[in-house]
């Protein structure tokens, strides 16, 4: 599982370039190479979870860091402006946050000899609740991935409101931004973004076609990564990112107004609800078959298989819900984003 | 790959920009292979950069609609964008 090489031949070079990837991206004046740079960034990252043998998040990280929060950052800058204006003066606020940053970085510093080592096998995370985790998980859920039987078995909570989160952010983006065509009919920032006039929509068909190839391939994939998340990396939230990022693709390539002919808005929203509610009804089911909120053990009656089976197909219902949640945040934030909330025409 | 990025970071063109992306996104799915190779989990790398490899086709088309929407809005690029901002 762990990798044979010493830790500097391989995490001190990646190391090396996420700072000065960090670097690059913060000093960069166009925004949109800082959003490539960002890109990149957070492959390096990728990498390192990887390293670590954490490969659910180095996952999480190629999907979301890489991928879909790329395209956010896209269509957030083709809706405001790619440029990037520093303030002139101000030298002594600057300096003011160099202290503080310097401060705070220090005692951040100071603290470090007080971690275990890395891969310490006395350290508190190592001694109390990994080892029971590891012997259990087999036993108890038939899971041999213990990420996803511990992300969603032995910490359904913490999941649940994760997705929560999830859905707060789509419902917190989609009311800031989402406004309704008939109010600002008369507004004046409508010529700001115009539809081109010189733009053709039939000058991109092999995107089109190509696109049109790999969006089935993609959900497939996407089922793939949710329901085989009990044994290899992935799960709800990945899988959920890449289905969002498939239905992004066909907005991208061909145009919003397509997209949402398929999927009303309306109807969007309630999935997103949906997911949440399913995560929370699998949890109350548990409850009024005499156990715990997410106790999955006690859904034996009505799920396939003893106990341990019970659990094992309690998590894939819950992943499920979070994948579903996931997807159409993804989407609902996205339209958002690249028509500034009009939902007409954009990126 | 630092090569690429330079190229997408300073690009005089749009076109090089786009290819640059282009190209840290393949890079960075055969590096992620080797990984795999390196760490003795090919099976669960592939899955890495199977999703990676997708969304970064996303990423692409994106940057390149960005760049065909923005062209059309101002003709000339350098004088729009300052007058944008």
């Amino acid at each position: 599982m762990m990798p044979s090489l010493p830790i500097w031949q391989f995490d001190l070079p990646l190391l090396v370039l996420v700072v000065l990837f960090a670097v690059v991206a913060l000093s960069i004046r166009n925004l949109m190479g800082a959003a490539i740079v960002f890109g990149a960034y957070s492959f390096m990252m990728c990498l390192i979870w990887a390293g670590m043998g954490a490969v659910d998040v180095a996952f999480t990280e190629a999907a979301v860091g890489a991928g879909v929060s790329t395209v956010f950052i896209v269509s957030t800058i083709y809706n405001t402006s790619a440029t990037m204006k520093r303030r002139p003066g101000g030298m002594a606020f600057k300096l003011f946050i160099g202290v503080v940053v310097t401060v705070a970085g220090g005692f951040l510093l100071s603290a470090l000899p007080d971690f275990p080592d890395w891969g310490d096998p006395n350290s508190p995370v190592n001694a109390t609740v990994a080892p029971y985790y590891i012997t259990h998980s087999i036993p108890d859920t038939h899971v041999p991935n213990l990420v996803t039987s511990v992300l969603a078995d032995y910490r359904g909570f913490d999941t649940l409101l994760e997705t929560v989160v999830v859905f707060i952010a789509c419902i917190g983006i989609y009311s800031i931004l989402r406004i309704e065509p008939a109010r600002t009919s008369i507004d004046e920032t409508d010529e700001e973004i115009a539809a081109p006039a010189s733009y053709d929509p039939t000058d991109s068909l092999i995107v089109r076609q190509a696109s049109r190839f790999m969006v089935p391939f993609m959900q497939l994939f996407a089922l793939y990564v949710i329901a085989h998340g009990h044994y290899s990396p992935g799960g709800g939230f990945q899988g959920g990112v890449i289905l969002g990022a498939s239905l992004i693709l066909l907005a991208v390539s061909f145009d919003l107004k397509f997209l949402l002919s398929r999927w009303r808005e309306k109807s969007l929203m309630l999935l997103v609800a949906t997911g949440v509610g399913l995560y929370a009804a699998v949890g109350l089911a548990c409850l009024f078959m005499g156990g715990n909120f997410l106790d999955y053990g006690t859904l034996d009656a009505v799920l396939p298989g003893k106990q341990d089976m019970a659990r094992s197909h309690g998590i894939l219902l819950v992943e499920i819900g979070v994948g579903i949640t996931v997807m159409f945040s993804m989407l609902a934030i996205h339209i958002n984003l690249a028509s500034n909330g009009r939902l007409e025409r954009g990126l | 790959m630092l090569l690429a990025l330079l190229r997408a970071v300073k690009g005089p063109t749009v076109i090089d920009r786009l290819v640059a992306i282009n190209v840290i996104g393949t890079k960075s799915i055969v590096l992620l292979l080797f990984a795999g190779i390196l760490f003795g989990q090919l099976e669960m790398f592939v899955d890495i950069a199977l999703g990676y490899g997708l969304l970064n086709y996303i990423v692409s088309i994106a940057a390149s609609r960005y760049y065909q929407h923005r062209r059309c809005l101002e003709p000339e690029p350098p004088a729009g964008r300052e007058a944008q901002s």
